[in-house]
Formats: structure tokens, C-alpha cells, sequence
């Protein structure tokens, strides 16, 4: 038990350690490539500290900001409006009649092509950004909704009819606590593709955050900038994946997998 | 006895034109105001479609049924219904499951609790109030599912199958079990099920259904066979062996067993 419990940890790390080891031997030890082509972890780390110090005329907590604040705000709208319409589409016909073939047609376009037209429609402020991410983060929480709502087992929703449930407590009581893992699922996936969009947004249009960030150091050579970016933008939806899965854990004790004593 | 449900002509049929399923033919009966009536027959022989029709969860082609003389128009907490397994909210706790039904009817706080605790007490999930399903053993669950029902002091219970997941033992333990708590608080109970053994034990009446369209194939009257002092007071171990149950036993089964021969040859 404890020692699975230790493979289970050791294992990953020591895997992350020697990569960093390869790479570190790759370029300053025995100077394989060009740092011009894969700066060292010494060199990245010397570059995010001057980003920190500020580049480009903003900080590091500067770039935090700008990227989160577009991709939590279009992720809260993404959720407010996602999961009431899937709800909605998976308990009422005539809603999935009105919204189905809508959602099937905009569902295959991937969020990144709707940079241009959200630049047309709203500027490159912060709403044409925060539109990009919101169009990208309402597919995973709107379908997962859905689905949730679906695969409620027909047993659990006639026993609460016969117990007395009207509508309203069907909906609120029954079908929405069933469907929360499948729902709270949709709402980790969304957040991923938040992230990743708001990058990709950045990157086309943006005067900080992280995708400027990386962009910058790509017009001005600097190869240990765009790393660093790169690295900082992984560590953030690593965790926030975790966070998720944390609170995942804490608000549907009564799903967990594998403990019997919750 | 006076009956507490009526059947006038009800019959199913899903579906139109050429694919239409004929589930159900019409159907007349009448359960006993406290009897205990079983129902056995095949597979797809309408037995479910006629609990559920009873229970206002699917409105039958033709006929209606009636409790108490009113007709049955939609589900309620009169009509309890103990499913075969899954039907239990698993996001809550057991004492949450078992008071859902009377929170959502209204009744105050402090005879909730009152009657949460007396149902957790006789159903033995003392110490599992705060559990969740997924935390008990089946046979566990199935308690929480007639504590749920029994709770709501409906006029009539209604059983699909509700032992049929569990092991041997625990079949034979919950049997026990319905039999000791439907002796303290009556109702009319209707209980479908595939074990011949099971419905002999536990009826006061067992209903053959026949084939599709299912029909009412024989009536067996087991309190006439038991006499006084039904088979279900004692220990299913010690009634097992008496010749007047395993002949009945046999009956039932034989009457079932053709149904099935028929249906195959068919």
C-alpha cells in the first residue's frame, strides 16, 4: 500500500529531474546545440528573473494579471451562460430544438479562428479577448451540462417522482446534483482551453500576458524569454488543474472514487 | 377484505401502427386493502409495466386503475416504489435519502427527525446515518430503499424485484426484515419477482402472469395453503422444508415453467 503509494510519487518526479538533467547537459554541460536554439534551464531562469525585474515595460505580475483576468472573466461567462443553456437543451425538447443545430454548427470551429472576427467585433481590448476565451471555454462546460443532465439514471428520477418531487425539485434537488460530477468534469476541461486560448489570443494581439510575453522574446531573439514564458504557462494550468481536482474532491465527497471512510 | 386497488381493463401497448408492442392485455383485479400480493412470470411478461402503471410513473392504453376508488393520475408518496438496485441518490447521506421524501412534502423538522430515526432504527442502519451509498454493501442499500419507502407511510408498496441483486443469505435476511417492518406498519403491498420461492413465502396471494401480452395466467391462494399462521411469521429456513410449501412451491413453478417452454418453442 505505502509502497505503491511512494511509486506512485517517486516515480514521476524522478522522471521530471533527470529530464531536467538531459536538457541542462544538452546545453551547458557539454554545449550540444546553440543557445541561440535551446537555452539552458540556467539561462531561462536568468530570464524569467529579469522579466520579473520587468520587460517590455511590465512585470511578471504585470503579464499574470492581464492573462488571468481576460481568461477567468471569460471562463465565468462561459459558465454562467454554458451551463444553464445545457441544462436547459437536456431537460427541455423544445430547448435542445431551438439550440441544438446552432451548437452542432459553431461546435466543430476551433476557438483560435475566431481571433480575427473577435478583433473586428470588439477591438484588441480586453473584450475581444475575453470573447475569444469565453467562445472557447463554452463548449467543454455546455456539452458536459449536457450530458450530465442525460445520463441521470431513469431510476433515481422516477423514485423521486414517486416520493413527490415536483419540476422544480426534480430539477434543483435531483437532476443537477446527479449531473455535478459530469458538469464540475466540463468545467476543468474549460478551464484548460481557457488557458490555452487567451495564450493563443496573446500571441496575435496583446501589449502584456504571456503570450505577449513569448512573442516579444521571439521579435527580439531571445530564446531563454520564450521558454521561461512557456514554462510559467504550463506551471499555472498545472495547477489550476489540481486546484480544480482539489475542490473536485472536497464539494462531491460523496462520489469519491476510492475511499470508504470519507 | 376490501380492496385498496382496482384494475378495470388496464392494458399497455408501446408503440403505433406496425412496430406497436402489446405489453399488457386488459387486465381486471383487485388487491386486498393489507394483502400481500406477489407476481411471477417470465421475462417481458408486462410485470413491470403493470408496477409502473400502478405507480403513476406510465399511463396504461386503456382502463385506469384505482386507489382507494380514485384514479391513479400521476406518481406520488401514497404509492412508495423499492426499484431492484440504483435508485438511491448517491450524493446523499442515508439520513438524507430516507428524509428526502418528507422534506419535499412539507412535513415540519422535528417529525422528520422523529421518523428518519424510527425507520434507521428498524431497518438496522443505526451507525450509518452518515454514509453514503456508494459506501454500503447492496443488500445495505436495498434497507435505505425500504426505509425511504416505508417512511412516506404510503397506502400502497410496490416492488420491483428488489431482492434480486443481492446474495442468497442477504435475499433471504431482507425477506425477514420486510416481513417484521411491514408487520408493524400495513399496506397493501404488490412485489414482483422471478423466485418462485420468494413469492410463496411472502404472499397472501401470487399471481402468475402469462406470456406477452401478459394476462393473468392463475391466481394461487397461499394463506389457504398455510392455514393460520402465515408461512412468513417463521424463519424461511424452518418453512423450506414443509411439504405444503414445496408443494405449492412446485405449483408455481410449474405454472411459470410453461410459460417460459411455450414461449421458447414459439
Amino acid at each position: 500500500m505505502t509502497a505503491t503509494k511512494i511509486l506512485r510519487l517517486v516515480v514521476p518526479c524522478t522522471a521530471l529531474v533527470l529530464f531536467a538533467l538531459a536538457w541542462w547537459a544538452a546545453t551547458d554541460a557539454l554545449r550540444l546545440v546553440s543557445p541561440f536554439v535551446l537555452p539552458s534551464p540556467g539561462d531561462v531562469l536568468g530570464g524569467l528573473a529579469r522579466v520579473s525585474r520587468g520587460y517590455m515595460g511590465s512585470t511578471l505580475l504585470d503579464h499574470l494579471i492581464a492573462s488571468m483576468s481576460v481568461m477567468l472573466s471569460g471562463f465565468a461567462l462561459a459558465l454562467v451562460i454554458g451551463i444553464p443553456l445545457g441544462v436547459a437543451m437536456a431537460w427541455f425538447p423544445l430547448v435542445d430544438r431551438l439550440f441544438g443545430p446552432l451548437v452542432a454548427v459553431l461546435r466543430p470551429i476551433p476557438p483560435p479562428a475566431w481571433i480575427p472576427l473577435a478583433i473586428l467585433w470588439f477591438g484588441i481590448g480586453l473584450s475581444g479577448r475575453t470573447f475569444i476565451v469565453f467562445v472557447a471555454a463554452l463548449v467543454p462546460v455546455l456539452v458536459n451540462s449536457y450530458v450530465g443532465v442525460r445520463e441521470v439514471p431513469q431510476n433515481v428520477i422516477a423514485a423521486a417522482r414517486t416520493l413527490g418531487a415536483n419540476q422544480r425539485v426534480l430539477l434543483t434537488e435531483v437532476v443537477l446534483p446527479a449531473a455535478a460530477p459530469v458538469i464540475f468534469t466540463g468545467m476543468r476541461i474549460s478551464v484548460g482551453v481557457a488557458w490555452a486560448t487567451i495564450v493563443a489570443a496573446e500571441l496575435v494581439v496583446a501589449e502584456r500576458g504571456f503570450g505577449f510575453l513569448i512573442m516579444s522574446g521571439y521579435r527580439n531573439f531571445e530564446a531563454e524569454i520564450m521558454a521561461g514564458g512557456m514554462l510559467i504557462i504550463a506551471a499555472i494550468g498545472a495547477l489550476m488543474n489540481v486546484a480544480f481536482l482539489l475542490v473536485e474532491r472536497r464539494v462531491l465527497r460523496w462520489n469519491a472514487g476510492d475511499s470508504r471512510d470519507v | 377484505m376490501s380492496n385498496s386497488i382496482v384494475y378495470r381493463d388496464v392494458s399497455m401497448t408501446f408503440g403505433r401502427g406496425a412496430s406497436a408492442v402489446q405489453a399488457l392485455s386488459a387486465t381486471n383485479f383487485g388487491i386486498g386493502d393489507q394483502e400481500f400480493l406477489m407476481i411471477v412470470g417470465p421475462s417481458g411478461c408486462g410485470k413491470s409495466t403493470l408496477l409502473h402503471i400502478t405507480a403513476g410513473l406510465l399511463r396504461p392504453s386503456t382502463g385506469e386503475v384505482l386507489l382507494d376508488g380514485k384514479p391513479v393520475t400521476g406518481p406520488g408518496p401514497d404509492k412508495a416504489l423499492v426499484f431492484q438496485n440504483f435508485s438511491l441518490f448517491p450524493w446523499k447521506t442515508v439520513w438524507d435519502n430516507i428524509e428526502f421524501g418528507l422534506r419535499i412534502n412539507g412535513v415540519d423538522r422535528a417529525d422528520r427527525s422523529e421518523r428518519v430515526a424510527k425507520y434507521i432504527r428498524l431497518t438496522g442502519l443505526a451507525g450509518f446515518e452518515r454514509h453514503y451509498p456508494r459506501q454500503l454493501s447492496g443488500g445495505m442499500q436495498q434497507r435505505v430503499a425500504l426505509a425511504r419507502s416505508f417512511v412516506m407511510r404510503p397506502r400502497v408498496l410496490l416492488m420491483d424485484e428488489p431482492f434480486a441483486a443481492l446474495d442468497a443469505q442477504n435475499r433471504t435476511l431482507m425477506q425477514e426484515e420486510l416481513v417484521r417492518i411491514w408487520s408493524e406498519q400495513r399496506a397493501a403491498v404488490l412485489f414482483i419477482t422471478h423466485a418462485v420461492e420468494e413469492a410463496v413465502y411472502l404472499a397472501d396471494r401470487v399471481i402468475v402472469m402469462s406470456r406477452r401480452p401478459g394476462t393473468i395466467k392463475e391466481v394461487i391462494d397461499v394463506n389457504a395453503a398455510t392455514g393460520p399462521g402465515h408461512w412468513r411469521d417463521r424463519p424461511l429456513n424452518d418453512v423450506a422444508s414443509e411439504p405444503r410449501f414445496q408443494e405449492l412451491r412446485h405449483r408455481v413453478w410449474d405454472s411459470v415453467r410453461s410459460e417460459i417452454t411455450t414461449h421458447e418453442d414459439a
